[in-house]
């Protein structure tokens, strides 16, 4: 009697748990999101209030950083992140196995089958708050302005969306994945903010490892002409190359990765 | 006959990573190397001709799906070389993915939420089916197969059995020239598996697709393939004419005689006793050429016959019979 009674609690929390891993965390995700945007912009907005500038950005700076963000976020996640979190579970129940004997390539095949209609909310979002934020900076604009301004956007989309892929795709090799994103949305959470306020450790990590600083710290910091740190002169050209470099990279590890599948057995 | 799949010493082993629970856990499994390895397929060799429609049967756990996955191109093997129509599926993924059909009995290609015509037209433009092509292959597949009615349905409205076709008929809208089935008939009912068996002959014959199929239901083999391979513990252990593997594996079916009155001992010629409950008594019989009739003419006078049942040796009957010779014919030590 007693046992089954402690049993209980534990049965409904492996249950809940597993409800969790699936459908419920995707709008727990989703809420979580609108919060944390809201939240965020609102804590930037106090500090921003409170001591005029953040590490040299004043306050219509930072929103065009988190702008520029939000938008290159959505760009990147909409072709990889709902799509990519599913891959652990295609693996599992062999969905995979499926699109791996059709002529095309399961990336593109998921990818595309899956191409979430909510991000053209945060899209949306992030552009009207873009359109603001430019109005209200001092810009210098010019054409080769413009054109860096689009060119590192893509690259910021092409940086966020090669890291979903690259924490995705682990889950080729050892059937798991999804706990990873956690890591990620931490050092996401880090990366709308000027990248010269981290310690060296992180701003080394964001321009490695986990290269999140190229989300939007790096290149709007080089279109305000603001100094990077590390980078220095470099951030300019690298802002632009670290989309390219980290698809290209995502690209190599999915080949290596699909080499090494191995089903989830059964 | 020229060879289409070719297996020379195949073998496949999976490494099992530990894992350790727990969010660290998680981490700690990324960062250790700890793994355990499993021979799912042990130097296997086999040859199959165009046209073939061959059986690989064998128990759970033996190595059927890992050895389908390698022919597809899901898998790599871990050792040995495996062509399939010339290529090395792995390398040549999606050239090879365009000749062949395959299908997975306990996994759907079809889309759950929309009607079964949706797949088949985005099957249409995956391998590039010439509308023409498309249109007479799907008429005649699913009119051989009675899908007409379902085809403007949602697949999650279909029954396990109508979904089983339209995966078929799905995998060979293309015109492929082998079809892989991976146990196509679990789960189905009899009337569904019957389908699905004269249907799957019939490709055979008519279209001239050549047909790999798992399966650990003997009768699938019976009536589909007239060329068996057997696997079991990974390896392969018969590789020959289905029609003479039960003489070639000496397994009996059963016989049981259920009486309304007990008529005593009753030995016969056709079929060996092996347990006498009075009115029920079982026999084996141990000659493929031995049919009921011959049983019942042997008995006689059948007035106070109540029931008759004839059983088929099962896979692990059938497996255990062939171990059991083998082991008989090896050289004393
Ligand atoms: N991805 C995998 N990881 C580890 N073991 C696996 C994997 N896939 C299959 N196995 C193991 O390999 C053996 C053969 O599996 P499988 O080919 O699925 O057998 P069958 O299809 O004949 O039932 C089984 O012991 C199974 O547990
Ligand atoms: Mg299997």
């Amino acid at each position: 009697m007693l046992r089954t009674l402690r049993i209980l609690p534990r049965l409904a929390l492996m249950y809940l748990r597993s409800q969790l891993e699936y459908r419920g965390a995707f709008w727990i995700d989703r809420v979580a999101q609108v919060i944390t945007y809201a939240s965020s912009f609102a804590v930037i907005w106090i500090l921003a209030d409170r001591f005029g500038t953040i590490a040299g950005w004043n306050w219509s700076e930072l929103a065009l950083l988190f702008s520029f963000h939000l938008l290159g976020y959505s760009l990147g996640a909409c072709m990889s992140f709902t799509q990519m979190r599913q891959l652990e579970e295609a693996v599992r129940l062999g969905t995979l196995d499926t699109l791996l004997t059709k002529p095309i390539s399961p990336w593109a095949y998921m990818v595309f089958s899956g191409l979430n209609p909510g991000y053209t909310g945060h899209a949306l979002l992030g552009i009207v708050m873009m359109g603001w934020a430019l109005s209200i900076v001092a810009v210098p604009w010019s054409i080769g302005w413009v054109a860096y301004f689009l060119a590192s956007l893509i690259s910021a989309a092409m940086v966020t969306g090669a890291v979903l892929t690259m924490i995705g795709a682990t889950a080729l090799i050892w059937t798991r994945s999804n706990h990873l994103y956690s890591l990620f949305f931490g050092f996401w959470e880090l990366s709308r903010y000027p990248i010269n306020i981290f310690p060296t450790a992180i701003q080394a990590t964001m321009l490695s490892f986990v290269p999140l600083g190229f989300m939007a710290a790096v290149p709007v910091a080089v279109l305000l002409g603001k100094p990077v740190p590390i980078l220095g002169d470099w951030a300019g050209p690298a802002a632009l190359l670290a989309g390219p470099f980290f698809v290209a990279l995502a690209m190599w590890q999915w080949r290596y990765a699909l080499d090494r599948y191995q089903g989830a057995g059964g | 006959m020229a060879q289409i799949i070719e297996a020379r010493a195949v073998s496949k082993r999976f490494r099992q990573h530990r894992r350790f629970p727990g969010f660290l856990g998680a981490l700690k499994t990324l960062v250790t190397a700890e793994y355990t390895e499993i021979e799912a397929v042990t130097d296997v060799s086999f040859a199959i001709a165009q046209g073939e429609a061959v059986g690989y049967l064998g128990p759970n756990g033996a190595g059927k799906s890992t050895m389908i996955k390698m022919m597809t191109g899901i898998l790599v093997p871990s050792a040995g070389d495996l062509t399939v129509l010339g290529r090395v599926p792995h390398r040549e993924r999606q050239a090879n993915a365009r000749e062949i059909g395959v299908v997975f009995g306990q996994r759907s290609q079809l889309w759950w939420d929309l009607p079964v015509r949706d797949s088949f037209e985005l099957h249409r433009e995956i391998y590039g089916i010439p509308r023409p092509r498309f249109d007479e292959n799907l008429k005649s597949l699913s009119s051989l197969l009675d899908l007409e009615p379902f085809l403007e349905r949602a697949v999650r409205q279909l029954s396990l059995g109508q979904r089983m076709r339209a995966e078929i008929v799905m995998a060979l809208l293309h015109d492929p020239k082998i079809l892989f089935l991976d146990e196509p008939t679990i789960g189905l009912d009899v009337v569904a598996k019957d389908a699905v068996r004269k249907f799957l002959s019939r490709v055979n014959r008519e279209r001239g697709t050549t047909i790999i199929l798992t399966t650990h239901d003997l009768q699938d083999i019976e009536e589909i393939c007239p060329r068996l391979i057997m696997v079991d513990h990974s390896r392969l252990i018969f590789d020959g004419e289905t029609a003479k593997l039960r003489t070639a594996l000496g397994s009996a079916r059963r016989l049981m005689l259920e009486f309304a009155a007990d008529p005593g001992p009753l030995e016969l010629k056709s079929a060996r006793l092996t347990s006498d409950d009075g009115l029920r008594k079982h026999y084996l019989l141990e000659r493929d050429d031995i049919s009921l009739v011959h049983v019942l003419d042997e008995i006689g006078d059948t007035t106070a016959l109540k029931d008759i049942s004839i059983e088929e040796p099962n896979i692990e009957e059938v497996i255990r019979t062939f171990y059991q010779r083998r082991n008989a014919e090896l050289p004393p030590r």
